[in-house]
């Protein structure tokens, strides 16, 4: 009892605690009501959802053959279940140690059974698309970035002039590029710069592309990291006899990805939202079979419906990476001090 | 001796270099010979031969194509900096508004941030545009009769006749960029020591005048930086006006190039146009944050 | 010693790049196409009655059936296709560089395109004659160009249309605004939320949009003719056997509607032809005489191939865009010589 009038006098205090506040308090709850219960509306009575529900395969795989059709689905459906694991397990999931390594080997589990090899029937990349080609993008892309940005990173603190100079006007280039730019440049100018008779299809392209661009900005955030590693650590490492490769390998870059990985992360969220700009290129990802859909002529002018299920799409995948990651950095953190 | 050894590994990094360079293009001049197109300039000069909807300087299209990538520069400037006054403002109030006292206040703030920076920035323009925009009536909505009327033709504000694409575009751009503004502004607030509120509230300043003019100034240090590159990626999102139908310098030169064929050159000047944007922008938050900070520091 | 070493390295690169083009030029496209046993097609994928995608994830359209005819004469089997959706900037390049053999795009045959001097493509019989239109609303009431001026006008980026209209205007000294999208779908939104008072595109397109429309009968396409459009495959230029292989295959579907070869009566003219040693002309053209299709690198009863799988010219036409398909446009010129189109197969002898 004496709780309560606690909190409900706590309550008065954080709503209304002047006239004003009151007030705004008022508003802002009318309007709210008032939005959600428009939108509630448009939902249930007014849109029209057979845009979505008819093609709602061609949204997860694109035009994946029919009979390989598995392989994404339970590859999207193992993904689906870790997610929920991992974020309802809380805590005491977070504790294990195996959890990211078992996120990591989803990659190559995905890239084995999507594109095949390894004695799977191999499925060309034009086949993918929907969900799984903006997976698949973001996947490849962070992963060759990755190293990309490493290397860039160092270079910009190597001893060599030379080297500095490279990586500076490699990082400063593309970071004053729009990545609209660059993927155009994938697109249409890397075939220029090959040799005559060697193709790199335009998925492969893509990636390169966002590889990259985004190469430059992983290298900024790793940047950070290593500069947030004391010298010290340096110093201890080469005085206990490690040689300067062994330093580098052993202590400084775990520690300088560790300092990096939130910022890695935020970086990997925008990558996602970022392969919807091959849309305009003309790939069939996630958006861009939106795009496709709306020209059939039985769906012409559904874009309303199109667009916001497009938006609560992304917004679910964006959010439960960022909820992810939270968890597995907190996993790592735990683990690397039960290492100590 | 290390100094040699060092001498000896840039030359051998450089000459790496410069053989995947050559090699590249080796390769670009043997595809622009066997494809007839070499590389050159002259078509700029060219009449340009299309029209735009919406021209920063007089243009029309017997004029030539720099002058039509010009005008697009112009159109870009024009949506960066409008978006920037606006993008800061809803910012500030966003990230100020995480601190406020009302629950709800605070709420709304929080769940602006969380909804727009999970979204692509590309679907919430082409929700802006074909869903919120297009949408509208032809006849105006007078919301401040005279002074802020927009239809599907475009927004009317203080005399001034804004296109629809522009006003999408801007307004996309601001509540993007607003967002992440907001997360700048929250972490340099949290940067502020907790007595400073304590000290602003003991003396019966309002929450407002007290996060005006003593919490905000000493955060700004914190703020800056973060908001420079904030600043630099709405100049470089602003490309994805094509999506919408914004004649900007990206749309242009995507015109440009497929009327020519010019793809490298088209591309070129993209890059440089862009670079001179960027230094812009970065000179000139120089220039702020050495006034402000020194200011704030007397 | 270094330098001397870089030189030498790098004129090599230099010489392979160079003998390996040579190589390549010498092989024809054809060739890679049926050693590869694919087609791969270039395609918009994005406008109706030519090429769009369907629920089921496949393609369809007239657009779609001239790559489907072109691999059952290449392959032997329409379904050996492999369909690359392209914006309109990217087409050219696609064809240069040989990530595509063909496109079948809705692509305008222009001098410049053809050109060495220009993009360089070549290309094949006309498939669509196709013309650039205006449509409006019947309740603006205009019925002319002239009440046009100054006002907005929704159109896709990039494209000849967006300088035809151009053309169109400055000819008759009016101003307009363009409102440009990328591409037919969003040019449609604009023009039917009111942005702008006229769309302007190909003629089949404006009636393909049209049907689509909730009330199609409120809309007008006027009668200017802003321009000429005859849509035509094409395949990259200097490759004689490919785009010969190209035109009779378009040829041989124009041809079997004018003998009125079709999917459905072709087995019993084939048996007809075979039984009556009289019948030359129509013998040679199915290839039970001469060697027709071995003379372009084909199979010699390549044009059976083509009318079993996708039917004659007017059975294309009429699945895609006849009376009783989604997307109903009029023959027109579209229709063979005959019967007073611009269709006609020089003899295929």
């Amino acid at each position: 009892m004496f709780l309560e009038r606690r909190s409900i006098k706590q309550l008065k205090k954080e709503l209304a605690s002047s006239p004003m506040d009151t007030l705004l308090t008022i508003v802002i709850i009318s309007l709210f009501t008032w939005v959600v219960s428009k939108s509630i509306h448009w939902i249930l009575f007014v849109a029209d959802w057979e845009v979505i529900t008819h093609n709602i395969p061609l949204y997860l795989f694109g035009s994946y053959p029919k009979e390989q059709l598995w392989r994404p689905l339970s590859w999207i459906t193992i993904l689906s279940a870790l997610t929920i694991v991992t974020l309802i397990g809380g805590k005491k999931i977070a504790r294990k140690k195996f959890l990211p390594l078992i996120w990591l080997s989803m990659i190559p589990i995905g890239i084995v059974f999507i594109a095949g090899g390894l004695g799977i029937y191999p499925v060309p990349s034009r086949y993918w698309g929907g969900i799984t080609l903006t997976l698949l993008l973001t996947i490849f892309s962070a992963v060759l970035s990755l190293p990309i940005g490493i290397i860039l990173a160092f270079g910009r603190r190597s001893e060599l002039k030379f080297l500095r100079f490279i990586s500076k006007t490699y990082i400063d280039v593309i970071r004053a590029m729009p990545l609209i730019a660059v993927l155009f440049f994938g697109q249409l100018l890397i075939p220029l710069f090959l040799p005559v008779g060697l193709e790199i299809n335009r998925v492969l392209r893509a990636v390169f592309a966002f590889a990259i661009f985004t190469g430059a900005y992983v290298a900024e955030d790793i940047r950070g990291g290593l500069q947030a590693i004391p010298p010290t650590q340096q110093e201890a490492a080469l005085a206990l006899g490690l040689s300067s490769r062994q330093t580098l390998q052993i202590i400084i870059l775990p520690q300088a990805l560790m300092t990096a990985l939130p910022a890695l992360t935020n970086q990997a969220i925008g990558l996602l939202q970022n392969t919807s700009l091959m849309a305009i290129l003309g790939l069939v990802e996630l958006l861009g079979i939106s795009r496709s859909l709306l020209a059939n002529p039985s769906f012409i002018g559904k874009y309303l419906e199109v667009y916001s299920w497009l938006a609560i799409v992304y917004w679910i995948i964006c959010t439960c990476m960022a909820l992810l990651s939270r968890q597995i950095e907190q996993s790592l953190s735990t683990s690397s001090i039960n290492n100590i | 001796m290390r100094n040699h050894n060092n001498f000896i590994k840039q030359l051998i990094i450089g000459i790496i270099v410069i053989f995947i360079l050559s090699i590249l293009i080796n390769n670009l001049t043997v595809n622009l010979i066997r494809t007839d197109m070499g590389l050159s300039f002259k078509w700029l000069l060219q009449p340009s031969g299309f029209a735009v909807s919406e021209s920063t300087v007089p243009f029309k299209p017997s004029d030539s194509y720099a002058w039509a990538l010009f005008n697009g520069w112009l159109n870009s400037l024009k949506v960066i900096v409008c978006g920037l006054a606006i993008a800061t403002l809803l910012g500030i109030i966003a990230g100020t508004s995480r601190f406020n006292s009302n629950l709800l206040v605070r709420f709304i703030a929080r769940t602006y941030v969380a909804l727009v920076r999970q979204i692509p920035l590309l679907i919430q323009l082409l929700f802006w545009y074909f869903v919120a925009f297009l949408s509208l009536s032809e006849n105006p909505l007078k919301i401040i009769n005279g002074i802020l009327e927009i239809s599907n033709q475009g927004v009317y504000l203080f005399g001034l006749n804004l296109s629809l694409e522009f006003s999408a575009l801007l307004l996309g751009l601001s509540v993007f960029t607003g967002a992440s503004i907001s997360e700048v502004v929250r972490g340099g607030l949290n940067s502020v020591p907790k007595g400073q509120w304590e000290a602003f509230r003991s003396i019966g300043l309002s929450e407002g005048d007290g996060m005006r003019k003593i919490v905000l100034p000493q955060a700004l240090p914190a703020i800056l930086p973060g908001l420079t590159s904030q600043y630099l990626n709405l100049a470089k999102n602003s490309t994805l006006a094509i999506a919408i139908g914004y004649s900007d310098i990206y749309a242009i030169s995507d015109t440009t190039i497929t009327q020519t064929g010019r793809a490298i050159e088209g591309f070129i000047i993209l890059l440089i146009s862009f670079i001179i944007v960027n230094l812009i922008i970065t000179n000139s938050m120089e220039l702020i944050t050495s006034f402000l900070v020194k200011d704030t520091g007397k | 010693m270094k330098k001397r070493l870089f030189g030498s390295l790098l004129s090599i690169a230099m010489v392979c790049n160079g003998c390996a083009s040579l190589e390549k030029s010498r092989i024809s496209r054809l060739e890679v196409i049926q050693n590869r046993g694919e087609l791969i097609c270039g395609v918009s994928g994005k406008i109706p009655g030519f090429s769009f995608l369907k629920s089921d994830g496949t393609y369809e359209g007239l657009d779609i059936d001239i790559c489907k005819a072109m691999a059952a004469a290449f392959l032997g089997d329409p379904n050996k296709v492999q369909y690359r959706p392209l914006t309109a900037p990217e087409r050219f390049t696609a064809l240069k560089t040989g990530e595509i053999d063909l496109l079948s795009r809705n692509t305008t045959f222009n001098l410049s395109r053809d050109s060495i001097g220009g993009n360089g493509v070549s290309f094949a019989p006309v498939v669509f004659h196709d013309g650039q239109g205006l449509m409006v609303k019947k309740k603006s009431r205009i019925t002319k160009i002239e009440q046009l001026s100054n006002k907005n006008i929704c159109v896709g980026s990039g494209t000849t249309t967006e300088q035809n209209l151009n053309d169109a205007f400055q000819e008759k000294s009016l101003n307009y605004k363009p409102i440009k999208y990328q591409d037919l779908n969003q040019v449609v939104a604009g023009y039917l939320q009111g942005r702008c008072k006229a769309m302007t595109s190909d003629r089949s397109q404006l009636a393909a949009a049209r049907s689509g429309f909730p009330q199609p009968e409120e809309h007008l396409i006027l009668s200017n003719v802003l321009s000429k459009e005859p849509l035509a495959p094409a395949s990259i230029g200097g490759d004689q056997k490919l785009s010969d292989a190209m035109r009779w295959v378009v040829f041989a579907l124009f041809n079997a509607e004018e003998l009125g070869i079709s999917k459905t009566n072709i087995d019993v003219i084939i048996k007809e032809a075979k039984t009556n040693t009289n019948l030359m002309s129509l013998r040679r053209f199915l290839g039970i005489d001469g060697d027709l299709g071995n003379k372009l690198g084909l199979e010699n009863d390549f044009v059976v191939k083509i009318i079993k799988s996708t039917g004659n010219y007017g059975e294309i036409y009429d699945r895609h865009l006849g009376p009783q398909s989604n997307v109903s446009i009029p023959r027109g010129l579209n229709q063979s010589y005959l019967k007073g189109g611009l269709l006609i197969s020089p003899p295929m002898k």
